[in-house]
């Protein structure tokens, strides 16, 4: 059975239209190639780990997907569709995608309330109402009620990183995207984060996490794509990753974080 | 030496009034040159080069040249060349615009790129576009954190705009100069004026104190 045929066996709706699909992604910095040659799949209701050293490119694949980042060569599909070519167009694909970024960027000058409210009113255009009960509903989901009246400074940084979820999940995306989430986190508070990631990943979200943390793409990922020096030395189920690693790259690097399985 | 202070309390009246010219000059100069630094540092920060160039233009024009002739200049020559003649306080007002509103952009444009550019890219992940990004997100923050440099601004305003008595707009400056020319008392008025202008001005420079205190950067 080829590798192709093996994936399509083991992956959830892999039958469907992958949510989001790379076809040999390149992405240059000037001479530097940030992203050799990249191919990969995230099908619907799948959680795909991107794991690898720092530097080595999964950061970037994550910000073409919603083309924050430009791409030099190759296509990204949307739903079958490429990347649209027009700003307005693009607009579009980002609202169907949050995105939580490593340093939360809440917007400081904002409530709690307000920072998950804004998306939906000033992009969707829903009513007041409408924003407040959505924001109301997704604060109760991650645990943060009474903080909505609270200002992004006077929370901690595993609480902002919810709080970013939330503001992340009002736009109700198909996919998320989370961009080492708990990188910047105090260690004790890395684990709240995680469960409310985990919580979504039940509830059949689609997500791509670049991650640094091996215990939950080794419970919660669907799918492990290890990345180095700009491209992929090898994806697979997490079994396969973490427990019969195929690539000597994987396995120096697993042994590098101590990762004894 | 032979002083007589009543002149200052004859006057008093007359001196209330350029005050008031004073205060009301400083306070339409930056109910202008707010939105006008605003809309000059958008430009300057645009992508396209036409525009900005425009706007750098105007900023390092106006920035550089001395404000005492740009008041002569609106007042002698801008007429002539324009067809556009202003009272006196609307050419003082202009001056005063012209040059603040250039340093008011340079002032947005260091506190819109202070602002991190996650900022942006969290805004513009939510599916906004550049401007309501720059508008909802950036501009607030980057307004909050320069507020300090704006009230020092006005306090210099403030002082400046007693160069606009050249062209008799009839702020304090002009009013106590025309008092001292018809009276002969030099050293009261003189002295007069320098604790009217002390006695409002150092209110302002402490209240400046305090919002740079209270909205100073502390990251």
């Amino acid at each position: 059975m080829t590798a192709m045929a093996a994936e399509l066996q083991n992956r959830k709706n892999a039958d469907q239209t992958p949510v989001v699909e790379y076809r040999s992604i390149r992405k240059l910095y000037g001479e530097f190639v940030a992203i050799g040659s990249v191919s990969a799949r995230v099908n619907k209701g799948e959680v795909v780990c991107l794991i690898g050293p720092s530097g080595s490119g999964k950061s970037t694949l994550l910000r073409t997907t919603n083309a924050l980042e430009e791409i030099q060569g190759g296509d990204i599909l949307i739903d079958g569709k490429p990347l649209p070519p027009k700003k307005a167009d693009i607009r579009k694909v980002r609202q169907q995608m949050g995105m939580v970024f490593q340093n939360f960027e809440l917007f400081p000058h904002k409530t709690v309330l307000e920072n998950i409210t804004v998306g939906p009113l000033t992009v969707l255009k829903v009513s007041e109402q409408e924003a407040r009960k959505r924001a109301v509903a997704l604060l109760e989901k991650v645990g943060l009620s009474d903080k909505a009246d609270k200002y992004p400074a006077n929370l901690s940084g595993g609480q902002q990183q919810r709080v970013a979820i939330a503001r992340a999940l009002a736009m109700q995306p198909d996919v998320m995207l989370f961009d080492e989430p708990t990188s910047a986190l105090d260690p004790e508070t890395i684990g709240e984060v995680l469960n409310v990631m985990k919580r979504l990943a039940e509830e059949g979200m689609t997500m791509i996490v670049v991650t640094h943390e091996m215990t939950f793409a080794r419970r919660v990922a669907d799918w492990v794509i290890v990345f180095d020096r700009g491209s992929i030395v090898e994806q697979g189920p997490p079994a396969q990753i973490f427990d019969n690693p195929q690539a000597d790259r994987t396995r120096d690097f697993l042994s590098h974080l101590g990762w004894d399985g | 030496m032979n002083l007589d202070w009543s002149v200052v309390w004859q006057y008093s009246g007359a001196l209330g009034q350029g005050v008031a010219i004073t205060l009301g000059l400083t306070f339409c100069t930056m109910l202008i040159a707010i939105p006008g630094g605003i809309v000059l540092a958008l430009m300057r920060l645009s992508s396209n080069r036409l525009v900005s160039g425009a706007s750098a233009c105007f900023v390092e024009f106006f920035r550089n040249i001395p404000l005492i002739l740009l008041v002569y200049w609106t007042f002698y020559v801008m007429p002539v060349f324009t067809d556009l003649s202003l009272s006196p306080f609307a050419t003082g007002l202009l001056a005063l615009s012209l040059n603040v509103s250039a340093y008011n952009s340079e002032t947005f444009r260091a506190g819109i790129n202070s602002i991190r550019k996650g900022q942006t890219e969290a805004a513009l992940a939510l599916g906004m576009s550049q401007t309501e990004a720059m508008l909802k997100i950036v501009l607030p923050q980057a307004a909050r954190r320069v507020l300090p440099v704006l009230a020092s601004t006005w306090v210099s305003l403030f002082k400046d705009t007693s160069l606009v008595s050249v062209i008799a707009v009839g702020d304090l400056a002009h009013t106590a100069l025309e008092i001292r020319a018809q009276t002969f008392r030099v050293l009261e008025m003189l002295t007069a004026m320098a604790v009217i202008y002390w006695l409002l001005g150092y209110p302002q420079a402490k209240l400046v104190d305090r919002i740079y205190k209270k909205w100073g950067v502390k990251e």
